[in-house]
């Protein structure tokens, strides 16, 4: 069996921000930079639909030679069509496993989040990062079991990130 | 990566290492101490080190 590539978190990030991607990070890798310790093998962001912005996003793929994780084995491509109408693209590039949103929880989008999110320093790199509370709302929201089993986690880790010092 | 020491409490307070519903809060406030960037490399740690048991090789660290 083929070895399956370990995802690189900070070269993903620094490819989208090279292309100028209009994104933030969410999910897992959200919780972790603000401070949950939990576990997680893909990037999960959320992205501005922007025709622009679409662009800047697919030439990034390119260059990630990202396509679809595809059960048959299909070799599929994102374009512009798909960055456009589909609500989730989940992608194997060369830098490991990344999925793409374009909404999250009950339909809430790149606009609707952005004044809940926070910027992170990472080396050089800017990153726009969803709010913890944020994340816990979203994770409350799609409630599968992955989801609720992470839930105690990053409540404790708001309320101790809240609590006076 | 070299990984920091987790923090020492300033005073002689005791803090609990573990909620009662089991969440390690010695661990989230280790976490918390870290930077940004720590705590995307100890997550880049973590998953290395899984990816490397799935694949059936253990390196040398």
């Amino acid at each position: 069996m083929a070895e399956s590539p370990s995802v690189k978190f900070l070269g993903l990030l620094r490819v989208l921000l090279r292309h100028g991607v209009d994104f933030f990070v969410v999910g897992g890798v959200a919780a972790q930079l603000e401070g949950a310790p939990i576990l997680t093998l893909d990037l999960d962001i959320l992205f501005d639909k922007a025709p622009e912005n679409l662009s800047r996003l697919l030439s990034a793929l390119h260059e990630l030679k990202a396509r679809y994780r595809d059960p048959a084995g299909r070799h599929i491509e994102p374009d512009i069509d798909k960055l456009k109408t589909h609500r989730m693209h989940l992608l194997l590039t060369e830098l490991g496993a990344l999925d793409l949103l374009g909404s999250i929880g009950n339909g809430l989008t790149y606009q609707d989040l952005a004044g809940r999110t926070v910027v992170y320093a990472l080396g050089q790199e800017r990153v726009h990062v969803l709010e913890l509370a944020a994340v816990i709302e979203m994770k409350r929201f799609a409630n599968r079991d992955k989801d609720r089993a992470v839930l105690p986690v990053l409540q404790r880790t708001l309320e101790m990130k809240n609590k006076p010092s | 990566m070299a990984q920091p020491s987790p923090p020492t409490p300033a005073s002689d307070e005791i803090l609990p290492d573990e909620s009662p519903d089991g969440v390690d809060l010695g661990l989230i406030r280790w976490t918390l101490s870290l930077t940004p960037l720590e705590r995307l490399e100890l997550l880049q740690d973590w998953v290395d080190g899984l990816t490397e048991l799935r694949n059936g090789r253990i390196t040398e660290r």
